[in-house]
């Protein structure tokens, strides 16, 4: 089972790559073809990571969640996901430029990461884990799309302001598109973030780990929940948009990006299993 | 017979002489019928367009058939003959088909890379198509002319972006504001440029059209021409808290708004972003308002500066459209070597045929008393000797059809075996020839105008069925 695995997740990967610089093409040449063939190349890999968690799981006896190669492998297949589905959804595929690029950078950290399957710990053996870590993957996905769309409004943007407009022009979506796309994948993510958030303070109360409310990861979160639902206020309420509105959604993702880049890894807390 | 181009185009006529013979489509087609019943020419297709008129002829004399149609062009837009042959260019055999390729691939425009003239080739084919004026040649050579502008404008990116202040203005709002429906458009001043870019916004969905002006006369009369409503002076910075997109030219000396005036108006809007075009030269809009949040703010230089760059893009383009307009031309000629060799090897093959017929018959008497089957056998013997001997002939004139000195082989052929006088390729009304090889042949027919034809007519024509010999068959 390791070896399908392995093999699947390596064409994976190759296609994502082939997928990333068919985009990049695209982006110079803007011909239609190479546009599709990225797609083509992105969903197949999706299908392939598919097979390969599936395998991992069955492996392993248990949701593939569980340490650093098994949750890096399953965020970047999650993006994917949502990318796919906003793709599908909205007919914005520049963002492919960003996601896929960030879903190879998640595969080859999961790649260093590398280990057998773990058994689970008592911790772990719950329903409310495989909840509480599917809702945060789920936001974790969505707001990464959310915060890829800023970047490329803010990039485009400051490219329009300074009238480098040639470069622009009918490459990148518009601006209007980027910024609703921003609002619709954070508005999508903040209720998983939300429930994830309350998943995980319901098992350490049942648990009873004691100060869970001083874990880094768990400040990070409440931070970045706390961003986003500031984003969303100041948009429904208060009518923010475009810049001021990006700039938040790659504030809450810089949040996020910490728990899993260097709380996890660096500042340990109770959130490291499968070590 | 050989195809030969003759017209006027922007290059080589003034707009008074293209104007006078800009004949509307269907006419255009009328002509090149009465031109095919003069005498000189088999197939006629006219093309006009505002830059160009021309008339495609399919003809044994080019020279006379190319006169005619000048004579007859002049005759009927009333200019002076020696005047129109003077701006007239004429160009025959791979010269008229690389013309043609090459004004299908938008080569030859004024604006090279614009969109319209492959729809203006299709409608002239599909008027001479309906008026009969096309046939074998032509039906070939149009289709083909098409999927050269197809394949020209899908393999390079020579019509890709657009070369007007207008419709780069129009792509600039797009990216700024996404789709255009229901977008509220302000005209500051009226300019030609502002209802030029105005028309453009309005094919691509926008919404209502307010014209601002000093003197609201002005105003209304542009607001008459587009759809829109004029609105005085004072009510400016409402209407700027209203606006999406902002087109100003006025002839104001000074800014007319400046950026203190803006950032009222952008705090009025709540910072939804504006599009803002000054093509007045000076400027109305003081260029720090375009640092403003939400504000895009673009001036005649820019857009230009965007028009200039398309431009070279397009041109560079140029070569690789040149190459494959020769490669397809390439194709074009192999195609029409084919049709020259098809017929000249089914006379071949009924000529040698009429000797072996004739020498059985001759034989007879002697012949008269085999039994049925034996006479078979003779039968069979001869027919078998005849294919056997025809066999590489044939295989090796039709690998020659590729070659460009064909018609040196098939010259050969018709002298040594004395085949008829027989023109090589079909005429239009269907003689001796297109009776050889009209089997395989599409013939002038209405349904062979229906376009497209996706890979239909790709190969050469197959040979007809007479001289396939078993030995091909097989």
């Amino acid at each position: 089972m390791a070896h399908v695995q392995v093999v699947f997740f390596w064409f994976a990967y190759l296609l994502y790559a082939g997928g990333f610089v068919c985009f990049a093409y695209f982006l110079f040449s803007r011909r239609e073809l190479q546009d599709r063939l990225g797609m083509a190349c992105v969903a197949a890999g999706w299908l392939l990571e598919t097979m390969a968690l599936a395998a991992r799981w069955v492996e392993a006896g248990h949701a593939p969640v569980v340490g650093g190669y098994e949750s890096m492998a399953t965020l970047s297949w999650a993006i994917v996901a949502v990318y796919l589905i906003l793709a599908w959804r909205t007919r914005v595929k520049a963002l492919g430029l960003y996601v896929v690029p960030a879903a190879l950078v998640f595969l080859t950290i999961a790649w260093g990461r590398y280990a057998p399957p773990a058994h689970l710990v008592p911790a772990l053996k719950s329903d409310i884990v495989v909840i509480h870590v599917g809702m945060i993957f789920t936001a974790l996905a969505a707001f990464l799309v959310a915060g890829g769309a800023a970047l490329i409004y803010l990039v485009e943007d400051i490219a329009l302001k300074r009238r480098h407009i040639g470069p622009v022009l009918g490459r990148l979506p518009s601006l209007r598109t980027l910024d609703q796309l921003v609002g619709h994948a954070v508005m999508t993510g903040l209720p998983f973030l939300s429930m994830g958030i309350a998943a995980g303070a319901i098992r350490a109360e049942k648990f009873g780990v004691e100060h869970w409310w001083r874990d880094a990861v768990v400040a990070l979160a409440v931070i970045a929940w706390a961003i986003y639902a500031g984003f969303v206020y100041a948009r429904l309420a208060a009518g923010w948009t475009g810049r001021r509105t990006a700039w938040l959604a790659i504030a809450g993702l810089v949040c996020l990006l910490a728990i899993r880049l260097v709380a996890v890894p660096y500042l340990s807390g109770f959130h490291v299993w499968g070590k | 017979m050989h195809l030969v181009v003759t017209g006027i185009s922007h290059k080589t006529a003034p707009l008074e002489l293209r104007e006078r013979l800009a004949l509307p489509c269907d006419e255009a087609a009328r002509f090149g019928r009465r031109l095919l019943d003069a005498g000189p020419a088999a197939e006629a297709v006219v093309l006009t367009t505002c830059n160009r008129t021309e008339v495609y002829l399919f003809a044994d004399d080019t020279l006379a058939a190319g006169r005619l149609a000048v004579e007859r062009l002049a005759a009927l837009a009333g200019v002076d003959p020696a005047e129109l042959r003077a701006a007239a260019y004429q160009k025959s055999g791979d010269d008229a088909i690389a013309h043609l390729f090459r004004v299908a691939a938008s080569l030859d425009s004024l604006v090279v890379g614009e969109a319209q003239i492959v729809a203006q080739l299709k409608d002239a084919y599909r008027a001479a198509c309906g008026e009969g004026c096309t046939s074998t040649v032509f039906n070939k050579l149009f289709r083909h002319a098409l999927e050269v502008g197809k394949r020209v404008r899908s393999e390079t990116a020579i019509g890709e972006r657009p070369v007007s202040v207008s419709s780069v203005a129009v792509d600039l709002a797009r990216q700024v504001l996404g789709k255009l429906e229901r977008r509220v458009v302000l005209v500051l001043g009226a300019g030609e440029t502002s209802e030029l870019t105005v028309r453009h916004l309005q094919a691509h969905g926008a919404g209502a059209v307010v014209v601002v002006n000093r003197t609201l006369a002005k105003a209304e009369e542009l607001a008459a021409r587009c759809h829109g409503r004029a609105v005085c002076l004072d009510e400016l910075d409402a209407q700027l808290v209203a606006a999406d997109i902002v087109i100003s030219s006025t002839g104001s000396r000074d800014f007319v708004v400046d950026r203190a005036r803006f950032a009222e108006i952008m705090r009025r809007r709540r910072r939804r972003p504006v599009f803002v075009i000054d093509i007045a030269v000076p400027r109305d809009f003081e260029p720090a308002v375009g640092r403003l949040e939400g504000c895009y703010l673009y001036d005649i230089d820019d857009l230009q500066g965007v028009v200039a760059a398309n431009r070279d893009q397009r041109e560079r383009q140029v070569a690789q459209a040149e190459r494959i307009v020769a490669e397809e031309l390439a194709r074009m000629n192999e195609w029409l070597a084919s049709l020259e060799v098809v017929p000249t090897i089914a006379q071949l093959r009924s000529a040698i045929d009429g000797i072996r017929e004739a020498e059985l018959e001759r034989m007879a008497g002697p012949l008269g008393t085999l039994s049925p089957a034996q006479r078979a056998q003779v039968e069979q013997l001869t027919t078998s000797i005849v294919n056997k001997i025809l066999h590489l002939p044939t295989v090796r004139m039709k690998e020659l059809a590729a070659e460009r000195d064909v018609s040196v082989y098939v010259d050969a052929l018709r002298r040594l075996f004395d085949l008829d006088e027989v023109a090589p390729v079909p005429a239009r009304d269907g003689d001796a020839a297109a009776g050889a090889a009209g089997a395989a042949l599409p013939r002038t027919a209405s349904a062979d105008c229906a376009l497209p034809t996706p890979a239909a007519d790709a190969a050469p024509p197959a040979p007809p069925a007479p001289f396939v010999s078993p030995a091909q068959a097989s």
